[in-house]
């Protein structure tokens, strides 16, 4: 009996969700509304420092260009694996193509690099 | 095919028909539900026990059986009856929904990760994309979490955790795609299948260096824990975590490394080949650990590398690295070198 492994992999999500689902919701639905406010328990751990102001600030992203960088490359990888499956059964000038692309995309990875690893811009 | 029961003489044995299913073993015992229990709890038990051997210590001892083995049980029902903290305005939903969408996201690979010829949850076409599609979603869950927790100490590592595994996870996508090139397929079963006459830590030997360093990144272990180094940010993204939540999240962790090991294990080391003297999933098994140990050994042993040190690692060197091997697996598979182990 041969499942469609899609559905065999949905099964298994329910399943995971029955199985911990309990872990986290019995503490969501029993504990917190019955608990009064502790400042003094509810204070955010900073090693015995009373925190001042809140946390959700405008934080300064120093490595930004890299995540910029894998907005590209996370595209790239996907349809490297859709050559890399097929590479055998497709005529070698058709890679001759994809390789040219990887070149082709090394000079603006080598000034992306330049740019980012340069202190100024972080 | 089974019948669908439309009496009730006919449900028992329909249901009896269900459970000696293999699906329903694979989901249930093996490569499924108990299996990944024990196998996540032992390897919290044996990364402290390793650790304590190494640093001339003796660890968990005293929770029954030999060398402490069920502190793991010990320890879920302390932290089952602990309080849960919820920090000063933190975002209760998030607070408590991400640590089960980490388990949840831990677990899903294991559907598609082989354990033997047959024990496979789902035999999956594109089950490589599978799996790193479940692990990419980690980073973005680990900032959503550090940023409802409304603390400055898990934000810094929150937003560590974000670029570090960024930046190593295209490594470790182009460092896969040579075994994918060498295999001819997506599907995990078919490349351990391909590794039958020889293991593809031989043919691609610099990918399986550039992945096994990828991997130790995007599982923030030593020496690339920044998110959670304890000296400069109490526990990183999860220092506000307290009681069942705690649990959840080291539970996911710690699936997240087994998953990782044996997803090196079927992708370079051969998989469940070995010996026929053992069964499969032995084999499996084995090397997996074998791989979990050398992953948890440096955080006995390694220093922390600094931040812009880890990101020009991924960045320049490991892609660069990965790149270049693709490369040469084309030269491999092109020029034949290799014809005579049937790649």
């Amino acid at each position: 009996m041969a499942l469609n492994p899609w559905f065999v992999i949905m099964i298994w999500a329910v399943l995971i969700l029955i199985m911990m689902g309990p872990l986290l919701t019995i503490p969501y639905l029993i504990v917190f509304p019955s608990r009064k406010e502790n400042p003094f328990r509810d204070m955010p751990f900073e090693s015995g420092q009373v925190p001042q102001g809140y946390a959700r600030h405008r934080l300064a992203m120093q490595y930004y260009p890299f995540v910029l960088m894998f907005v590209v490359f996370d595209v790239v990888g996907m349809f490297l694996f859709a050559w890399g499956i097929s590479f055998t059964k497709i005529p070698i000038s058709s890679s001759l193509m994809v390789l040219l692309f990887l070149l082709l995309l090394g000079a603006p990875l080598g000034y992306a690099l330049r740019l980012a690893l340069r202190r100024e811009n972080w | 095919m089974v019948n669908i029961p439309t009496t009730p003489a006919d449900l028992i044995p329909f249901i009896i028909s269900i459970i000696t299913s293999h699906t329903f073993i694979t989901l249930i015992i093996f490569p499924g539900m108990i299996h990944l229990m024990l196998a996540g709890s032992f390897l919290t038990w044996y990364e402290r026990k390793l650790l304590a051997r190494i640093q001339l210590r003796i660890g968990p001892l005293y929770a029954g059986g030999p060398g402490g083995i069920l502190q793991p049980v010990a320890d879920g029902v302390k932290l089952i009856f602990k309080e849960v903290i919820l920090p000063y305005k933190a975002d209760r939903t998030l607070f408590i929904s991400i640590p089960l969408v980490l388990i949840f996201l831990g677990t899903l690979p294991f559907a598609v990760i082989p354990f033997g010829q047959h024990w496979v949850i789902a035999n999956l076409d594109v089950g490589l994309v599978f799996v790193f599609a479940t692990t990419s979603i980690f980073p973005s869950m680990i900032i959503i979490f550090a940023w409802a927790s409304n603390s400055k100490y898990p934000f810094i590592g929150g937003l560590r955790s974000l670029f570090q595994q960024v930046a190593y996870e295209i490594p470790m996508w182009i460092s896969a795609l040579s075994v994918v090139i060498l295999a001819g397929s997506l599907n995990l079963v078919d490349i351990v299948n391909a590794q039958a006459k020889i293991w593809f830590i031989v043919p691609a030997f610099l990918s399986f260096i550039v992945f096994f360093i990828c991997v130790m990144a995007e599982l923030e272990r030593l020496p690339f824990d920044l998110p959670e180094a304890e000296p400069e940010l109490v526990a990183g993204w999860y220092t506000e975590a307290s009681g069942a939540i705690f649990m959840a999240l080291f539970l996911a962790l710690y699936l997240k490394l087994y998953m990782m090991s044996t997803l090196v294990t079927d992708l370079f080391l051969g998989g469940w080949w070995g010996p026929s003297f053992l069964p499969q999933p032995v084999w499996t098994i084995l090397k997996t650990m074998v791989v979990a140990t050398a992953i948890i050994i440096p955080r006995g042993i390694y220093p922390r590398i600094r931040v812009d040190m880890l990101i020009k690692l991924g960045w320049t060197r490991l892609l660069i690295i990965a790149l270049v091997n693709v490369f040469l697996t084309l030269l491999i598979v092109n020029t034949g070198v290799l014809a005579a182990w049937g790649l």
